[in-house]
């Protein structure tokens, strides 16, 4: 009961990022709630909702071997509740751990 | 029967005046004022209302019509979001001719497409026929150079 109570409370970026991190097993997860840059803009202007944007940076050994749009589609599919509920958009940066070494180096 | 020639008619003066608008700051209306095939008797009062299974047709047609198809919100030369402005931008920078619908004028046409695509969010990019994703990856493809290749064999506009 309290912890039904308590997941409703739970910010929509704190359920993304429980979403995300128990099903991708992310090594790095950022999420950006980033809804006050679009706050007024024509699509927003009839929605309550407060946290509507959010900047995602996943890096996850799930995404190897996985095109760019394969790699969205997973992030969409795990999180269709929220964009059914008020999240509007998402701006995904979508890394294999591999990736990110490479690129470090 | 009156009903069934209406519905024709209205079928018809849609698909005409969709094949016809293509390119570059095409943009997607409801209204049918334009179209020199239609007369006010014979305006749909909702021009969705005879196409169920026929929007999928549309977006087919148009993914495949057009070497370059966004839908997104607002219009190339007045994008209505973020997003959107940047997928425009991007595709700017290439001498591509670019088709787009505004799906902020039409919510049945945004469910269809994102029903198509089994994408949840707008812009939509197709190229070739081939859905590619939203404006990340637009982005991406540009500054890995993968957009270059993937729209060299397109002729330019003219």
């Amino acid at each position: 009961m309290s912890f039904r109570n308590a997941s409703a409370i739970l910010t929509r970026a704190n359920r993304i990022k429980s979403k995300l991190q128990s099903s991708l097993e992310a090594t790095v997860l950022d999420v950006d709630d980033v809804s006050y840059q679009h706050a007024g803009h024509a699509a927003m202007k009839d929605t309550s909702d407060k946290e509507t944007h959010f900047n995602l940076k996943i890096v996850s050994p799930k995404f190897e071997g996985q095109s760019l749009v394969k790699r969205h589609r997973m992030v969409y599919d795990l999180l269709s509740d929220e964009l059914q509920s008020g999240l509007h958009a998402l701006s995904i940066v979508a890394k294999t751990p591999n990736e990110v070494t490479a690129s470090a180096k | 029967m009156a009903a069934i020639l209406f519905k024709g008619i209205a079928a018809r003066s849609l698909t005409t005046r969709l094949t016809s608008s293509c390119y570059y700051g095409m943009k997607y209306s409801t209204k049918v004022s334009n179209d020199p095939d239609t007369h006010d008797d014979f305006k749909p009062a909702n021009k969705l209302e005879n196409s169920g299974t026929s929007l999928s047709n549309i977006i087919e047609q148009d993914v495949k019509d057009n070497p370059v198809m966004l839908y997104m919100k607002g219009v190339p030369d007045f994008p209505q979001c973020g997003f959107s402005s940047l997928a425009v931008k991007v595709l700017k920078q290439y001498d591509v001719p670019l088709s787009a619908r505004n799906i902020l004028e039409d919510p049945e046409l945004k469910n269809a497409v994102k029903a198509f695509s089994h994408w949840p969010t707008f812009p939509q990019i197709f190229i070739k026929g081939e859905f590619v994703g939203g404006s990340d990856i637009i982005l991406n493809m540009h500054q890995t150079g993968e957009l270059k290749e993937k729209l060299k064999d397109i002729v330019s506009k003219q």
